[in-house]
């Protein structure tokens, strides 16, 4: 197969997503979560510039991905601070430690 | 004033009210600590000032499509929005149930640490949710509901210093953040597709069903879904609502969940080829909400937490009521989806304000954060007539009652449902009827428990209900007594509704 620049990237987004998911799966440290999370909203990210590019649209698809990189700040700034919260209330980041609403 | 500025004017206004809510609480509460005498927080009153400001925007918006025609379109930039009947319903539901939340919390919030922050978010949450069924573009929408998701995160993690508040809000901002990313990537898909986002243009760009387009479809049922709390993805659910203060509770419920399944109503309608088949999706995922809502609710302790389960099966029933109008071209279940969406925010709100004044008095107002268990509600109506009263009224509604608001709005789907003849549909329409009588095997026990048992220790020793917190309370009372006995007082509402999203589907 010719590898292009679009094959390129959609193989990293694809990979990206992936990794993401599977790091959100394995992962009980609330840091590494937030890390996680970054990871997927990357690869979306880059996929929104692929698909920009490809219907010869890049700016909408560039104005889109900034969109998202400003949602997607403040969602890993509250995960941080409430793991700063967590920390300090419970001595402890490790996902398994907050479950005292489980039952 | 013209309805189209009419229009921005409502959608910007909330977003320019919040940081002056918030600026004029914190600058009177530094004031107050030089002073000697404590100030009252200006915050509450600003909020209610902006809601009940947006509330003028609307009025004049409502106006004009009652005397024009049903559709008001307003753009900013490349943007459009548009004001339909859907956009209509939410506003109006979520505008009402804002304000009376927002009294309510005068007396609930008071005294509580950065109660500025509260009404701040709390204008900002409605603001978004209008917006939310004013867009019409697919990454606008995502935009409006990821606002959404940020100002609910922040309120249901509001009590920091508790960990079931910490848990409830991890849970939730990690699981609403993967449903998001999931969503940006169905939307990817649909540009890939169409190059285009405007979900009018998407309805003509498509001609027939495409792999891609199923792929997208099914992303956004997932990362809606989170938001709407389809059953495997709702597990952030039951601890944010009861977890979260009473008032946010109350919008959570009420108008949080619904604004999620009104963005997957609008996704659909643009990705509508095959349509029938996302109505079966819808059917499918009703079933399950019914019997885990259910089921769940059956065997929990605490009031608040119960009730979050409930919501669970109120969702069912929407669903069941959406999906036969998308899968059999049915518009009468589509209002009969509305109508349960208008009577479960006025139930469901009422049902938590209620309980979380019972809360209030019991526990949090005394500075304990221990949740309200069923025992701590033994025999509460002798002290607290009112509020057992409004807490009965609110149960049996969401059980479907007879003369109450929940018994109407089940009706309809039900009988607009069996109205298509067909019998798996009319099977299903038996099976929530008696899911719904399952249901009172958890409600009934509250109000006997408020009525019949003797009185428990906790409850001789609470203290007295605020005015603040019964008004609003006695207001929703009085509105789900009249939508029951009088359903063709919505109907205004609930027909153009289902007109707007129905007028996308069927070829």
């Amino acid at each position: 197969m010719n590898l292009s620049i679009p094959v390129i990237v959609m193989a990293a987004v694809i990979g990206l997503v992936g990794i993401g998911f599977y790091c959100l799966l394995v992962t009980r440290n609330m840091i590494r979560v937030v890390v996680a999370l970054q990871i997927i909203v990357k690869g979306a990210m880059l996929a929104l510039l692929l698909a920009g590019r490809m219907r010869g649209q890049l700016a909408l698809g560039q104005s889109m991905a900034l969109t998202v990189i400003v949602a997607d700040t403040i969602v890993a700034v509250l995960g941080l601070a409430l793991a700063v919260q967590v920390k300090r209330r419970l001595g402890s980041l490790d996902l398994n430690d907050l479950s005292s609403l489980k039952r | 004033m013209e309805a189209a500025s009419a229009l921005l004017w409502l959608l910007a206004f909330p977003f320019i009210a919040a940081p002056v809510v918030y600026i004029g609480g914190r600058l009177v509460v530094r004031e107050s600590e030089k002073s000697e005498k404590p100030l009252l927080n200006p915050a509450g009153w600003l909020a209610l000032l902006a809601l009940l400001g947006a509330g003028a925007f609307l009025y004049i918006i409502g106006k004009d499509i009652f005397s024009v025609g049903q559709i008001i379109f307003a753009t900013v930039g490349n943007i459009r929005l548009r004001f339909d009947g859907i956009s209509l319903l939410m506003s109006i539901l979520v505008l009402a149930l804002g304000i009376l939340v927002t009294i309510y919390s005068f007396a609930y919030m008071k005294g509580e640490e950065h109660e500025e922050k509260f009404y701040a978010l709390l204008v900002l949450m409605i603001g978004s949710i209008i917006g939310l069924s004013c867009a019409i573009d697919l990454f606008n929408l995502w935009v409006w509901f990821e606002a959404m998701a940020i100002t609910t995160i922040l309120l249901v993690a509001f009590y920091r210093n508790q960990p079931g508040s910490l848990e409830a809000g991890v849970k939730y901002l990690v699981q609403s953040a993967a449903g998001s990313v999931l969503v940006v990537l169905g939307i990817v898909l649909v540009f890939f597709q169409t190059g285009s986002l405007d979900l009018e243009s998407i309805r003509m760009a498509v001609t027939q069903p495409s792999l891609l387009l199923v792929i997208a479809g099914g992303l956004m049922v997932i990362g809606f879904g989170v938001k709407i709390a389809l059953v495997p993805m709702h597990t952030w659910l039951p601890d944010a609502h009861s977890q979260a203060p009473s008032g946010i509770s109350a919008m959570l419920s009420g108008v949080v969940i619904e604004a999620g399944l009104i963005a997957l109503l609008r996704a659909f309608g643009a990705l509508a080829v095959g349509s029938d088949r996302w109505g079966y999706i819808l059917i499918g995922f009703a079933v399950l909400n019914m019997v885990v809502g259910n089921l769940m609710a059956l065997r929990q302790r605490e009031v608040k937490r119960m009730l979050a389960f409930s919501s669970l099966s109120h969702v069912g029933y929407m669903l069941l009521g959406f999906g036969v109008m998308i899968a059999f071209y049915n518009p009468y279940a589509g209002m009969g989806g509305f109508y349960h969406l208008i009577t479960h925010g006025l139930m469901k709100g009422l049902a938590f304000l209620a309980a979380g004044a019972l809360l209030y008095v019991l526990h949090v107002g005394k500075g304990d954060h221990h949740p309200l268990t069923v025992d701590d509600l033994n025999g509460a109506s002798r002290k607290y007539p009112l509020t057992a009263f409004t807490l009965s009224v609110a149960l049996l509604a969401l059980g479907g009652l007879p003369p109450l608001a929940g018994f109407m709005s089940k009706w309809q789907i039900f009988a607009s449902s069996v109205m298509t003849q067909n019998g798996w549909v009319i099977a299903l329409v038996i099976f929530a009827a008696l899911n719904s009588v399952l249901s009172l095997g958890y409600y009934a026990p509250l109000v006997n428990r408020l009525y019949r048992r003797e009185t428990s220790p906790i409850v001789e020793t609470g203290k007295p209900v605020s005015i603040w917190m019964s008004i609003p309370m006695v207001v929703l009372t009085l509105l789900i007594v009249v939508l029951g006995v009088a359903p063709n007082l919505i109907y205004w509402l609930t027909g153009p509704s289902a007109i707007s999203i129905f007028m996308f589907f069927g070829n």
